[in-house]
């Protein structure tokens, strides 16, 4: 029995869902097909609508 | 991002694919491909000190080709992790030419042309896939010409151009006006280096090459070595010239000031997808609001056929975007984009409340394109077993939206379908619980 979670993508869900888990006490493997993680957020600019930064 | 890396419970493994998927719901054994980044992670510091060295420059996909990087690259600046990656189709080593310019420049000796694939086996209970999407490719609609007219860009590219890390560091150069830019800068290149030639013949013969070049004109000079001067000086004016002609044109180029943004293309368009995409409406609004932060004068207009702003602030962000920042909504199918004078694109739609068809010039055209399924995602539900909707989406039950249809594997954002960042964020905590029950439950059971 395993206590590790496989998240496959490294963009804002596969983030959020790693951070949940690994807070909630879980070995977590997060796998990102590209050289680093962040995915399409990481390409954006700003956030609507609060015109934050988005890395 | 920075706490993913740092996180005590998280081993992130990126340039990492994930090959097969064994086993059940609270066993699962997965097969991981670690791609060979030919620099050693635990060495790298992520100095950059070989990308400044190398001498192989390539487009730069995360800018969307809009600007370059070199054949060793860190993804982008502040990327995790930080270590830098060997493009293996472009470093001139590892194609067997002479180079290792990078090993010679690392201080920190991380670089290793031998490294290889390593195959890993994980054990994990459950599985989340949040694999993303694609952005649709706009040039498979005829009409709007994208690609063929260099000021027709998509959302996400324009989104680089905006950026103070982009390629443009934030200034909205128009993307014609780059390529007239990167052609002067490769001829003052070629320039600079006929004039070291030049001068090498001009300090041995004692006279300047313009004077030479006119008794040489003359037929006063016959011999051999002189006529290479001529040639050189020739080839020099051939380069002079027409760079003198492009800096005059480039000096009047200005930043883009008139935009329009194009909705709806891909999604709710019964040859591409039928369904509504949810975030576009919101970021042609986001990208006129912050343009028109960049450079006041910047006013926008935004086609589409309703604007859908549906979510929290959504609506006040687009009357304040009208009120404060140069923007008009106009209620339209955009029919086509042509190519007028400059490479200024000219839209032609139907105005649908004054019932007359319009033609307007722009300095851009931005287009808001669909949320399409990603590309791989066929290849990953095939090794995870489980089935995709009738888009490319992973399918799911409207009862148990974040479950796949195999037990244990779940999925979230827009592998699920189309959805903005605090929706995917809400599901990813919402996937991340479900994935915590699977375990739980069969630890329970084990315990029993």
């Amino acid at each position: 029995m395993s206590k590790d979670i496989l998240v496959i993508g490294g963009g804002i869900a596969g983030i959020q869902a790693s951070l949940d888990l690994a807070e909630m006490g879980f070995h977590v493997k997060l796998v990102e097909r590209l050289p680093s993680i962040g995915g399409k957020m990481a390409q954006l600019d700003k956030t609507f609508p609060t015109n934050d930064c988005a890395i | 991002m920075l706490d993913v890396g740092r996180h005590p419970n998280i081993e992130l493994m990126a340039y990492t694919e994930v090959e097969k998927v064994e086993g059940e719901a609270g066993d699962f054994r997965v097969t991981v491909r670690r791609k060979a980044r030919y620099v050693d992670e635990d060495k790298c510091t992520g100095c950059g000190a070989c990308a400044e060295k190398c001498p192989t420059i390539v487009p730069d996909a995360f800018n969307q080709g809009l600007g370059t990087r070199k054949a060793i690259y860190s993804w982008f600046a502040q990327g995790i992790p930080s270590t830098h990656t060997i493009d293996p189709d472009h470093c001139r080593q590892l194609n067997g030419k002479k180079c290792g310019i990078c090993k010679k420049t690392c201080q920190a000796d991380a670089i290793n042309f031998e490294q290889e694939d390593r195959i890993i086996e994980v054990g994990v209970g459950a599985i989340i896939a949040a694999t993303g999407y694609d952005v649709f490719d706009p040039s498979k609609i005829p009409e709007y010409r994208y690609r063929e007219i260099p000021n027709v860009v998509t959302a996400i590219e324009f989104e680089r151009l905006l950026s103070a890390s982009g390629p443009t560091g934030g200034h909205l150069h128009r993307p014609s006006d780059l390529a007239v830019e990167a052609e002067i800068d490769a001829l003052e290149k070629k320039a600079r280096k006929s004039e070291k030639a030049l001068k090498r013949f001009e300090e041995k013969y004692g006279e300047s090459s313009s004077e030479f070049f006119e008794k040489y004109e003359r037929g006063e000079y016959q011999d051999d070595d002189r006529k290479k001067w001529a040639d050189k000086f020739k080839e020099h004016l051939g380069t002079v010239k027409p760079l003198e002609t492009l800096k005059r044109k480039a000096e009047g180029f200005t930043v883009a000031k008139r935009l329009a943004f194009i909705q709806c293309v891909g999604s709710r368009d019964f040859r591409f997808y039928p369904f509504c995409s949810g975030y576009c409406c919101m970021h042609s609004v986001k990208e006129a609001i912050i343009a028109h932060e960049h450079e006041p004068e910047t006013t926008s207009t935004i086609f589409g056929m309703d604007i859908r702003a549906v979510g929290k602030g959504f609506e006040e962000y687009k009357i304040r975007g009208g009120n404060q920042s140069g923007i008009s909504y106009v209620r339209a199918r955009v029919a086509e984009i042509t190519e007028g004078e400059n490479h200024n694109p000219i839209v032609t739609y139907e105005d649908t409340r004054e019932r007359v068809v319009k033609s307007v010039e722009f300095d851009m055209v931005i287009l808001a394109t669909a949320c399409a399924p990603g590309k791989e995602a066929p290849e990953l539900a095939r090794i995870l077993g489980v089935e995709l909707n009738e888009f490319g989406f992973f399918k799911t039950d409207r009862a148990q939206p974040l479950d796949t249809t195999r037990p244990g594997i779940f999925t979230c954002g827009c592998a699920h379908s189309p959805m903005d960042i605090p929706e995917s964020v809400a599901q990813a905590s919402g996937a991340a619980a479900r994935a915590a029950q699977v375990l739980i439950e069969s630890q329970m059971r084990e315990a029993s």
